[in-house]
Formats: C-alpha cells, sequence, structure tokens
C-alpha cells in the first residue's frame, strides 16, 4: 500500500472514467420495434360491410422491391379486406437473420419459407386451416397436395408461390438458369446461333475488343457472382453443360434416380479449364468473385456486362433497370450451352411446384383462421388480376372478346421501376400462392404470359432478334423440356439444420468458394495443379450423409408422389 | 472510490484496526454506491454462465432447455477437429497481433504528436477529423476499403500506377497474402482518432512542472517527448494491453472480415467467429457457438492472467 499502488488507482479510475464515456458511445440503443404483434385494429370507422381490420405481419427473404408508403395495391387490400400489412424486408444476410429470429422466437405473422424455421418450431401446420377455412386454396393446391407434405411429419407448412398451373402454360420467358448474353452482342454479329462454349465466348471476346468501353467503363466480358445462396453461377453451371435439369448441387441420374456430386470431378473440370483460359484472355470479371448480391445487380444495370451464367429472375431488377434507362439493347437473352451439340439442353424445365417456398404462418400469429381467410380471399381470380394485371381500366383494358390487353401508355409505365413500388405489390405477388397459367376467362395469369401483349410489349431490337432467329418467344431458344422425373428437383430437399448432411453441403460449399475462383484466376499452366488440389479437397469431406439423405428423399419423392401427379 | 478508500485506510492505520462490521458501515456510503455496478456485473457477466450448458447439448430452438439431447464433448470435438480449425485460430491470433500493434504504435505516436501542436484550434481540428471515422459502421467502412482498392479506379491502385511501383492493377482483396494487412489498416483508419483521446487523456495528466525542469536542464522537444510524455503514460500503456490481451481471440473485429472475406481469401480472412457463424449459427447448430464461445473466454482469461503476470514481474502497473 504505497504510493505506487495510489497512483495505479489514479490510474485505474481514469481509464473507469475514460471507458465509460467510450462504452456510452458505443451501445446503441436497440429498439425492437419491428416486434411481430399482430395488433389488431388501426381504423375505427370500419363500415358495416367491412370486416373486422386486421394487420398482418409479414417477413420476405428478399431485400425488395419494396413498396412505397401509398402504394396503390396495398391501399386497395386496406380499403376492400381491411388487411393493413405490415413488411419487414431482408436487410444482409438470410440464415443470420434467421437464426436470431428464431432464438428470440421474435416471429411476424407471415414468413418466407426456410427449413430452419420448420426446424425450430416456428410455422404451424396448415393442412387443417386450408381444408376448414380456405376453399380456394384447397382447390389450388388439390393435384399437388401430397407434395406439400413434409417428408418428416406430414403436415403441410409452406404454400408454394409458384409451379401450380390451370390449363397448358407455356412460358415466353425462361426465368430459370441459362447462359446469358447482351442483345448488342448478338445484334454485332449478325444473329448467329451459339451451341458451345467456344462460340460464346468467342463473340463476348470479339466484341469486348471492338468496344473496350461501354458508356465510358470498361467492358466487363464474363462476371461470375458467389454469394452467400446465389451461388449457381459459380457452381452449378456444369451440371446443365452435361444436359441435366436443375437439381442444385447434385445431378441426378434418370434412369437410377440417384444423386451424385458433381464439382471437382470431371463433370465439372472442363467448363471452369474454359473459364481459366478466357481468364487469360482478360474477359473474366476478375472482382467478381468478391462482390456481393448489391454490387452484381449495380454491375447488371450499368450495362457493361456482356455475358454470365444466372437464373433470369436473379438478375430481373439490374435488366429492369437497364430498360427502365432507356437501354434495351444491354438487356440479355439467356441461351442453352452444352458441352457437346449431341447432348440435348435441358435449362428449360417443366416448372415443378416450388416446394420450400411461398409463406408459412408463425406460431405468434394471433389468429391463424383469419390469416389463411385472409390468403384464401387473394386466391380468387378478381385479386390474382389485381396482381398479375393490375386495376381494370387503370392498368389494362379488356377488349370486345374479353381480352385483356394494355395500351402503349400503360406498357411504358410498367417498365419503370419506381413507378411499380408505388403501383404494384411485387414482392407480395411474388410470395403468395398464386394462380398461374389461364384465368377461367381464358386470360394468362400475367401480361408477359398473354401472346398478344407478349409481342406488342417487344422492343424493335427484341423482334429483330426474335425474326432473325425464326423464333416465337424466348423460350424458343431452349430444347422443350421433356416430363419431370416424379422426384425433381433435389435442390428443394430439406438437408435438416445440423446434420452432417448439411456440415457436408456447407464444406463443399466453402471449397468451391475458395478453389474455383482460384483455379479460374490462376495461370493457364497452374491449372491443372489448382484443381487437382482441389478434387483432392472435395474428397476429402465426408459428402456420404449428404449424398444419402438426398438419395433417400428422392426414393420416398419417387414412392409418395407418383400417384398425385 | 478506491482511491477514497485507502486515503481512509492511511487515516485510520495508527489506531487499533477495526472490525470488519465496523468498517462496512462505515463505508456504507461507497458500498451502495458501487451496487449498481455489481448488480450490473452479476445480471449480465455472471448469470448467462448458466448458458453454457447449451455446449454440451444439441440444441433445437423451440424445446424447453432440459428436454435438449446431451451429447457430452460432440461439439468441442467437432470444432477442434476440424481441419480448419487450427487455420481459423492462426487467422484470428494473426489479425489480433496486427490490429493491436498497428493501433497501439500509431495512437501513441498521433497523440504523442498532437500534443506538441502549441495551437490549440488546429489541434481540436485534427483530433475531431481523425476521430470521426470512429462513427461510421464497419458496412461503410469496408464499402470505402473495397472501393479505394478495387481495380477500376480504386485510388490505390491508381496513385501506385502513377508512381510506376505497380504496372497492372492489383486485386487487393483477391490475394490472401494481403488480408491480414488490410484489416489491420483498415482497422486503425477508422480507430485512430478515437485510440488517441486516452493518451492524450494521460498526457495532459502529467506533471507540467516536469517538463518545465527538463527545459531548465536543456531538453528540447524530442528529449520531452522521449524522457517526459512517453513515461508518464507507460501505466496507460501497460494496463490498455493488459486489457487488449483479453480480446485477441476476437481477431480485431468480426464485421471487417466478413465483410471484406470472400471464397478466394478464406483461408486468411476466416476467424473462429466466422467459422461458428457458418457451422454453428447459419446450420442451426447454436451449441457450436456456444462451445467456441467457452473456448476464447477460457484462452481470454488465462491470456489476461499470464499478461498481469508478466507486468508484475516487469514491476510495472497492473491490472489485478
Amino acid at each position: 500500500m504505497g504510493v505506487s499502488a495510489k497512483k495505479s488507482a489514479i490510474w485505474l479510475l481514469m481509464l473507469v472514467l475514460a471507458f465509460s464515456v467510450v462504452m456510452a458511445g458505443c451501445s446503441k440503443s436497440s429498439s425492437p420495434d419491428e416486434s411481430a404483434s399482430p395488433s389488431t385494429g388501426t381504423e375505427g370507422d370500419s363500415g358495416s360491410d367491412k370486416p373486422e381490420p386486421l394487420t398482418i405481419s409479414i417477413f420476405y427473404n428478399v431485400p425488395g422491391p419494396i413498396p412505397t408508403d401509398d402504394n396503390r395495391i396495398y391501399k386497395k387490400i386496406k380499403d376492400e379486406l381491411n388487411v393493413t400489412l405490415k413488411e419487414e424486408y431482408l436487410v444482409g444476410d438470410l440464415e443470420q437473420k434467421l437464426g436470431v429470429m428464431i432464438a428470440g422466437g421474435d416471429y411476424p405473422d407471415m414468413i418466407s419459407a426456410n427449413t430452419k424455421l420448420k426446424d425450430g418450431g416456428a410455422v404451424i401446420p396448415l393442412e387443417d386451416l386450408i381444408e376448414q377455412h380456405a376453399p380456394n386454396l384447397k382447390k389450388h393446391y388439390s393435384k399437388v397436395w401430397n407434395q406439400l407434405k413434409d417428408p418428416d411429419d406430414g403436415h403441410i407448412y409452406w404454400l408454394p408461390n409458384y409451379g401450380v398451373y390451370q390449363g397448358e402454360f407455356k412460358p415466353t420467358q425462361h426465368q430459370g438458369p441459362a447462359f446469358f448474353i447482351q442483345r448488342a452482342v448478338l445484334k454485332e454479329f449478325g444473329y448467329p446461333t451459339i451451341k458451345t462454349l467456344d462460340e460464346y465466348f468467342k463473340l463476348i471476346e470479339d466484341y469486348k475488343a471492338k468496344y473496350p468501353e461501354i458508356d465510358g467503363q470498361p467492358t466487363i466480358g464474363f462476371t461470375v457472382l458467389g454469394y452467400d445462396w446465389r451461388d449457381w453461377s459459380l457452381r452449378g453451371v456444369p451440371q446443365f453443360l452435361s444436359g441435366h435439369p436443375n437439381d442444385g448441387a447434385v445431378q441426378v441420374d434418370e434412369e437410377t434416380n440417384t444423386a451424385i456430386i458433381y464439382e471437382g470431378t470431371d463433370i465439372a473440370k472442363p467448363y471452369y479449364k474454359k473459364l481459366n483460359e478466357m481468364n487469360a484472355k482478360g474477359l473474366i470479371d476478375k472482382e467478381g468473385f468478391a462482390q456481393n448480391y448489391d454490387q452484381y445487380l449495380a454491375k447488371i444495370a450499368s450495362g457493361r456486362v456482356l455475358g454470365m451464367f444466372d437464373q433470369r429472375w436473379n438478375f430481373q431488377q439490374g435488366e429492369d433497370s437497364l430498360i427502365s434507362q432507356g437501354k434495351p439493347e444491354r438487356a440479355y437473352v439467356g441461351i442453352p450451352i452444352t458441352y457437346d451439340p449431341s447432348i440435348r439442353d435441358h435449362f428449360l424445365d417443366r416448372p415443378p411446384v416450388n416446394l420450400g417456398n411461398g409463406f408459412g404462418i408463425t406460431v405468434n400469429a394471433k389468429d391463424p383462421v383469419k390469416i389463411i381467410k385472409f390468403l384464401d380471399t387473394l386466391m380468387d381470380p378478381y385479386w390474382q388480376k389485381i396482381f398479375g394485371w393490375g386495376e381494370e381500366g387503370i392498368d389494362y383494358h379488356v377488349d370486345e372478346n374479353g381480352r385483356f390487353y394494355r395500351t402503349p401508355e400503360q406498357r411504358a409505365e410498367q417498365q419503370d421501376v419506381t413507378w411499380r413500388q408505388r403501383n404494384k405489390a411485387e414482392s407480395l405477388y411474388g410470395q403468395l400462392p398464386k394462380l398461374e397459367g389461364l384465368y377461367p376467362d381464358g386470360n394468362a395469369d400475367t401480361p408477359g404470359n398473354q401472346p398478344e401483349e407478349f409481342f406488342a410489349d417487344l422492343k424493335p431490337i427484341d423482334q429483330e432478334i426474335l425474326n432473325a432467329y425464326g423464333f416465337k418467344t424466348w423460350t424458343d431458344f431452349f430444347s422443350d423440356p421433356p416430363e419431370n422425373r416424379v422426384s425433381y428437383p433435389a435442390w428443394n430437399i430439406d438437408l435438416i439444420e445440423g446434420s452432417p448432411a448439411k456440415v457436408a453441403d456447407q464444406k463443399v460449399k466453402d471449397l468451391s468458394f475458395k478453389y474455383l475462383p482460384k483455379a479460374i484466376l490462376s495461370k493457364p499452366e497452374d491449372f491443372e495443379k489448382v484443381w487437382a488440389e482441389y478434387a483432392a479437397e472435395i474428397a476429402k469431406v465426408d459428402t456420404k450423409p449428404w449424398l444419402d439423405r438426398v438419395n433417400e428423399q428422392l426414393k420416398w419423392r419417387a414412392e409418395n408422389w407418383g400417384s398425385s401427379n | 472510490m478506491q482511491h477514497q478508500v485507502q486515503q481512509a485506510e492511511i487515516v485510520t492505520r495508527p489506531k487499533a484496526r477495526p472490525s470488519f462490521w465496523s468498517r462496512m458501515v462505515r463505508q456504507r456510503q461507497l458500498i451502495f454506491m458501487s451496487f449498481p455496478m455489481v448488480f450490473y456485473i452479476i445480471l449480465f457477466a455472471y448469470i448467462p454462465i448458466w448458458g453454457w450448458m447449451f455446449a454440451f447439448q444439441q440444441y433445437k430452438p423451440g424445446l424447453p432447455i432440459f428436454e435438449q439431447k446431451w451429447v457430452g464433448f460432440a461439439q468441442f470435438d467437432f470444432l477442434f477437429n476440424d481441419a480448419a480449425f487450427l487455420r481459423v485460430l492462426r487467422n484470428t491470433i494473426a489479425m489480433s497481433l496486427i490490429s493491436l500493434v498497428l493501433s497501439f504504435v500509431t495512437a501513441i505516436g498521433f497523440a504523442v504528436l498532437l500534443n506538441e501542436i502549441r495551437k490549440s484550434f488546429i489541434k481540436r481540428s485534427i483530433q475531431t477529423i481523425s476521430y470521426l471515422p470512429h462513427f461510421l459502421s464497419w458496412v461503410i467502412v469496408t464499402g470505402l476499403v473495397s472501393t479505394a482498392l478495387s481495380t477500376e479506379d480504386g485510388i490505390v491502385n491508381v496513385v501506385l500506377m502513377k508512381l510506376h511501383i505497380i504496372s497492372e492493377p492489383v486485386v487487393w482483396l483477391g490475394e490472401g497474402k494481403y488480408f491480414w494487412w488490410i484489416v489491420g489498416f483498415a482497422n486503425v483508419w477508422k480507430e485512430l482518432g478515437w485510440n488517441t483521446i486516452i493518451f492524450l487523456a494521460a498526457i495532459a495528466a502529467i506533471d507540467p512542472s516536469l517538463y518545465e525542469a527538463a527545459e531548465m536542464d536543456g531538453a528540447n522537444r524530442y528529449r520531452k517527448m522521449w524522457h517526459i510524455t512517453l513515461p508518464g503514460i507507460k501505466p496507460v500503456i501497460v494496463i490498455l494491453l493488459i486489457l487488449n490481451i483479453g480480446w485477441l481471440l476476437n481477431g480485431g473485429g468480426f464485421e471487417v472480415q466478413y465483410f471484406l472475406g470472400s471464397g478466394q481469401v478464406i483461408d486468411w480472412s476466416e476467424t473462429i467467429d466466422i467459422f461458428v457463424l457458418k457451422y454453428g449459427l447459419r446450420l442451426g447448430n447454436y451449441s457450436l457457438g456456444v462451445a467456441a464461445g467457452i473456448f476464447k473466454t477460457v484462452v481470454s482469461i488465462i491470456l489476461i492472467l499470464l499478461a498481469n503476470e508478466a507486468a508484475k514481474r516487469l514491476g510495472d502497473e497492473r491490472l489485478i
């Protein structure tokens, strides 16, 4: 107890004071005002014919498009159904957000599907609710009812948002995976037919050599997005090149209904070797492998990316922006490419029910009956048309034959991203169960699938392209899809949270995220070495639990779904 | 508080030592004053420790805690036996050390230099400007960093090209070997001004008569810095070092590696926290996160005790 102890005590005191200032500055006041409690009743003066006011809180697994506060469709829902939707959109990493939600048990009333939520007991079984209160939904899903049931406990937790069709359905635009190329590139070289990777990259190379800059910025030949769960442009390409449909991270043999892992094998190698060669020519976006989804969309919207592999819906926002900027020639055409012209492409598939997607109702919802009734009401063709087409007289007109059409002004409005945020409910419609194909009156679900509307909405450059190839719609670029395997697709198989299967999946993903960019960006003479290392690392991962789980589920589907189709 | 306690003791020393209870009664105001703090620590630091039992379970959200499946040391087994574990441990410690050393050296240097500025207006302006980045979140800072390091008109590449140091743009964020240093310097950029505040406060507390005496002895500015300022703030430096060593397993922050890292540099960028996020929280295995937390806590306590002991041996100020 001397001077030095006293001195150090003073120091300590000073430090404590300084730290408390620091801490006070750092501590964020976390305000949990996005609480999920459905506070019923925001408007008191509802008319006698109106249903009781209901507020439904929703969490979306997508960042947008976010509707404006004065959105016309939401207002209509409020006015006619007296339902207020309190929406929360994804910011940042989805799995993390859901993890926090589950840990805290803090759910909204309705939530976008995720296996984690089911495993965490966050959502309620819906089958009884649908049977008792939702005749429209019951009718809608009747054909696929068995498929909706969870393989583990037989309950229905999610209402798939896509893949249930009424009548014959022929899409005009392929929303799924393809190699994409800018319209301007095709135009520049006189609309060549592209069947191989060589032809595809040759066009990009030539165009980039001719136009090293687009709008004053360097031209990007080919970009690859590998971010979070949006990993298919990096990992998923080989299965398509070898003529298989989209089964995700596994490739399934049609005959035997068994899955194999193609990453790191010779099925995948030729594609990445090609990318490696193209990198040596300076065609690959070197920074692409480190980009996030927003940067990717911004890059697409800048109009200087000549090509990429992706699924159309994934970069749609970027392309929409290009069109509203008045650069339709920078938008993309999707084409199928296989390793060899003798391999029949299977990029375009008959859409299966989009299992593991769409909305579920959580355990926190105070009144699930009201929510399911609300969803059931929205399945009415009246509301479906409002979502798909808009309001009659405002967004479309009906001709004397009962066909829906839009005026050129109405079509122009639809291409304005900000207009759509005010006047459409795109995110909501994207997640809701929906009538697809034809309405009972014979009109198509959305204007894009109404043949007259589709043709009228084509830009001059679009018509030029389709005419040059002798096609009628964008899907004509692809081979007609054969009947789906009963167990298709494997990508929506629930691997079960925390199981060894999921760990193996994550490990292979990690390895691909690490080695594929390395292999692509390495010097051509080093490619073999990097690839051998990658293949060896993949072989070291214990993938058996993963494949076992997938194969078991494929078998289960083949046995249980076969009859319901 | 401690200060006053000691004074009280010094005064009472000549008399016979009063009993424990009578001392308690005499110091009651002080004891009452410490209650909120003690309560806060118990509530937020000790009570949550019961959650450690998650680490020995295969925790599934939604089930009551005692109905969970007990798995013994399986989570620790997974953590320590994963091939990636040594790598993430190395990355964590390396980035912590780099950040620690860089931030100490720069902050002390900056504080000493700042102290030499006589015009208080300029001094304050510089201080304000330099600590403002502290208030930006890492999302924004990492966005700035990746823009600055971009191959397309990123300022770093442009300047280096203009100086003919490099002949073509370097993909800074795509090369693992640069990653630790990028994290270190990003930390310095963001926290430099903020870190100097404590040192400046310490410098301000140095007795001016020491400087005057040194001046009389003919010391110039550099001599004064070396012989008076630096020894004067040595206790603060030591205490801060001991405190910071406890954070060694935090890798100098979580967000910075999370936002700047990508698959390409995973061998250098993945820290314990990111590993746990990927294989624990994202896969729904929360127990792994708890197991990693226990590991980090135990190692941190050992590190702090070691650092404290080392400081004691060297005859310096210490924390405990």
